[in-house]
């Protein structure tokens, strides 16, 4: 890429700058007016206008003004939804240094298998278990980042083929049988109780959330993060160890796939082998969605939380309204396809290009 | 002027509020070469993208081509391309892993015999015809990769112009031809166009290098702040005039003086370092100096600053920095000794351009905002504007994406991010490629005032005339190792070039 081309960038790109500093009158930029800043206003917040669209819509639609707006409809969606979404969170932290991760959803999978096995066949104590099942998400998080980091292997080629691996061995292991006998009781009442009105899963999502968010806006290494994302040639010229920082970002996935895992069995009540890669596609669905609001062109902890609610909002009204099975994956394949057209062409518009 | 064979006439453009370009005119004489000269964001390059028909220019201009005139905003790339106007960008688009001749077919298609197989002996023939006519001294079977940098530019200028059997109708535009190239492929390059001029072949020429223009051009066109600030003939026209028009005021000086004297407390030293194509590079850099390497592409100049900064093992060779070994195996320690490097590649190795301007700035030193468990935002904006303000970055502000600001200020920005680390030694790696002419003087002014307060600076560029004027001492690297030393007064760039090229063989 050249460097004339970015004096035609369109908008935001400055006019003009003139060449020289020196004893000249700097172009004083015009304020930027209501109007001017109007489209990035509107790509800001055209998923939570979305959103508020939807939940209106089915509030209003006849077939579903009874059963979207009842507040056990509400708390069945914020119930269920923080497993997603901590995947989805899981996701953007690879996604942030410039990697894919298409093991979470597998992961997660493993993990709530680990935790039920080890608590309810071999009496692990449950804290013991919980941590247990965080572990082997790290584990296969670790796995990804040698992978990927040390042996340059491609990132989507690499976690597409851990996934794979994984979810067979977990088969293998499970003889693909449910485990639902011996799930502690203090697990299983983390994710069918309420606190407060609202769904135990929501204050642990919120955690997770804090956490990410701090993690990645609030901290050296959330800022470096994205700086190897961005331009990894850079970061290793401003004195950053490139592959420490995608090997790390892995590792942190595959943990906080792991705590998702357990939620989901916490949620369930039961350890189900198969269906942890089904949450792959939605988790990424919400974080691409994510990357084209509130913050565009990036991946962030809002934006991705918006992205699970406004997906599962969506699915849901469909699903209440009487759509067939086929709606929640051509849905979220959708979803995704979208999501990421948009946010690639926003990022590359940020940069100039 | 009689016989134009180009003329644009009042071309503006806007992009939103934004106006790139305002009533531009440019008249184009045929046989004539004619320079397009403008800082960066004077508006020069969307000229040319209009010309392109690549943007669709605002109502209200015209473009006349060969007496036919079509408005502006009903000019499109088939156009341009029937009224014969003729594009090579600036990376010429050639492929480098495919043959010569196939690099020339893909602009009219492949000869195929019976059955839609590629002829291949005809494809030889007709591509020896066109290599023949342009001079180009390849085979049709040679890869593109192997040529020279500047025979790879003439098969995309062949390939633009192929059709045009022996008449030099229509007009060959150049985007910066040169702008990759190094100084002796220059030349051929050079060369190559005037042979073109002179057969009658009607050539606008983009560029930043000005005696480019003055050995090459017929007239010259300035653009600046979206405005033409003139046209006129190049006959009787020095640097320095140029200079002025571009910038639109009298430089007294483009680049800051030099120091006369050169300073006696080594700040770093650099005895047998053997990396890449070096064999054995002794050096002493001095605090507060301004230290050139010139040297051909090839000679190692790069290589030898990204071993200085852990960047690229050394063979063997020491180093000590203010007296001290120093053995720097990455980047992070070379910078924790005091050590900084603005890169040659800035869109890869320099900037994060879809980081904000702020964010670019702090890279070198988020750690030091990093205080109580959280980042200092507040102080870090507070920090960053005081930097845009005081490096001159436009527009001033430090929230745009770093990749939508022009060469000149992203190489500021880039500039700023080590200068803020007060490094002792600042290693400068093409500091002005791609960074126009009043930019360059405000990047020198600022290594100068770090010099001043005791970096010592080691710079490489391709531009001998630049070096002349800046480095306060030369060292000339050829076949890996120094050959020579220049002192102030007796940097010339002549004299440089002859240093550099001195039993030089030209790689294939």
């Amino acid at each position: 890429m050249t460097t004339e081309s970015t004096e035609v960038a369109p908008p935001p790109s400055p006019p003009a700058s003139s060449p020289g500093a020196a004893g000249r009158p700097a172009h004083e930029a015009p304020a930027p007016t209501w109007r001017a800043q109007l489209p990035s206003l509107v790509e800001k917040y055209a998923l939570v206008f979305l959103f508020a669209l939807m939940c209106v819509f089915f509030t209003v639609y006849q077939p579903t003004s009874d059963t979207f707006p009842s507040a056990a409809n509400i708390r069945n969606i914020l119930g269920n939804e923080p497993v997603v979404a901590i995947i989805a969170l899981a996701s953007i932290l690879p996604l942030t240094c410039g990697q894919f991760d298409l093991s979470v959803g597998a992961v997660a999978g493993l993990s709530s298998i680990v935790t039920a096995t080890a608590a309810a066949e071999h009496d692990v104590p449950v804290v013991l278990a919980v941590v247990l099942g965080i572990f082997s998400g790290c584990a296969v998080g670790l796995f990804n980042g040698v992978l990927v980091a040390r042996l340059g292997v491609n990132a989507l080629v690499a976690t597409l083929g851990t996934a794979t691996l994984v979810a067979g061995l977990v088969s293998l292991y499970t003889a693909n049988l449910v485990i639902s006998i011996g799930i502690p009781e203090s697990l299983t009442a983390l994710g069918s109780g309420t606190w407060l009105g609202l769904p135990r899963t929501v204050y642990t999502l919120a955690v997770i959330a804090v956490g990410v968010w701090y993690v990645l806006t609030q901290t050296p290494y959330g800022r470096q993060l994205t700086a190897v994302g961005v331009s990894p040639g850079s970061a290793r010229l401003v004195g950053l160890r490139v592959d420490r920082y995608v090997l790390s970002s892995f590792v942190l996935s595959g943990g906080l796939s792991g705590v998702a895992g357990v939620l989901l069995l916490a949620r369930a009540g039961t350890a189900n082998p198969s269906v942890g890669p089904g949450y792959t596609l939605a988790a990424l669905s919400a974080a691409f969605l994510g990357a084209t609001a509130l913050k565009p062109g990036t991946f962030n902890v809002l934006g991705t939380l918006l992205g699970v609610l406004f997906v599962a909002v969506s699915v849901n009204g469909l699903v209440l309204a009487g759509a067939a099975d086929w709606v929640q994956p051509t849905f979220n394949g959708a979803a995704l396809i979208i999501a990421v057209a948009l946010s690639t062409s926003i990022a590359r518009r940020r940069a100039g290009r | 002027m009689q016989n134009t064979v180009l003329h644009a006439s009042h071309l503006s453009k806007t992009f939103g509020a934004t106006t790139v370009l305002s009533s531009a005119s440019v008249e184009v004489g045929r046989g004539e070469i004619h320079a397009l000269l403008g800082g960066n964001g004077s508006g020069k390059s969307t000229l040319i993208k209009l010309l392109a028909g690549v943007h669709r220019a605002d109502t209200g201009g015209t473009i006349t081509v060969g007496g036919v005139s079509t408005p502006a905003e009903r000019w499109s790339v088939e156009e341009a391309k029937r009224h014969g106007l003729h594009f090579v960008h600036q990376d010429p688009a050639v492929f480098p892993a495919l043959t010569v001749a196939e690099n020339i077919a893909i602009g009219r298609g492949f000869p195929t015999s019976s059955g839609g197989r590629i002829d291949r002996a005809s494809l030889r023939r007709r591509t020896s015809e066109v290599l023949e006519r342009f001079h180009i001294p390849a085979t049709p079977d040679t890869l593109v990769a192997a040529l020279r940098p500047a025979d790879r530019v003439m098969i995309a200028i062949a390939r633009a112009l192929q059709d045009r059997e022996g008449a030099h109708e229509g007009v060959l535009v150049l985007d910066e031809p040169t702008a990759s190239l190094p100084a002796w492929e220059v030349d051929v390059l050079l060369a190559a166009l005037r042979r073109y001029a002179e057969a009658g072949q009607t050539i606008v020429y983009v560029t930043h290098r000005l005696d480019e223009v003055i050995d090459l051009a017929d007239r010259v066109t300035v653009l600046r702040d979206g405005r033409v600030a003139g046209s006129r003939d190049v006959e009787g026209l020095t640097e320095a005039g140029l200079v002025e028009m571009i910038v639109g005021r009298p430089l007294d000086r483009v680049f800051p003086e030099q120091r006369r004297q050169v300073a006696t407390d080594v700040a770093m030293s650099v005895r047998g370092l053997a990396v890449g194509p070096l064999r054995g590079v002794d050096l002493d850099l001095h605090r507060g100096e301004v230290l050139g390497i010139a040297g051909l592409l090839g000679s190692g100049r790069s290589e030898l600053l990204h071993a200085l900064f852990g960047d690229l093992p050394v063979t063997s060779g020491e180093v000590t920095l203010a007296g001290r070994p120093l053995r720097v195996r990455s980047p992070r320690q070379a910078m924790e000794a005091g050590l900084a490097l603005v890169p040659e590649n800035r869109g890869a190795d320099g900037l994060f351009s879809s980081l904000s301007v702020r964010e670019n700035l702090s890279a070198s030193v988020v750690r030091s905002y990093w205080r109580g468990g959280r980042l200092r935002h507040k102080a870090e904006r507070t920090d960053a504007r005081a930097l845009v303000a005081a490096f001159g970055v436009k527009p001033d502000t430090d929230t745009p994406a770093a990749g939508t600001l022009s060469g000149g200020n992203q190489q500021k920005v880039v500039l700023a991010r080590w200068l803020r680390r007060d490094p002792a030694v600042l290693l400068l790696d093409e500091p002005t490629q791609g960074v126009d002419v009043g930019a360059r003087a405000d990047i020198y002014a600022h290594v100068r005032a770090a010099a001043d307060h005791g970096t010592a600076v080691l710079l490489v560029t391709s531009d001998f005339e630049e070096m002349a004027h800046v480095a306060d001492r030369v060292l000339v690297l050829r076949e890996g190792r120094v050959v020579a030393e220049l002192l102030a007064p007796d940097i010339t760039a002549d004299r440089l070039t002859e240093l550099s090229y001195l039993t030089m063989e030209v790689p294939a």
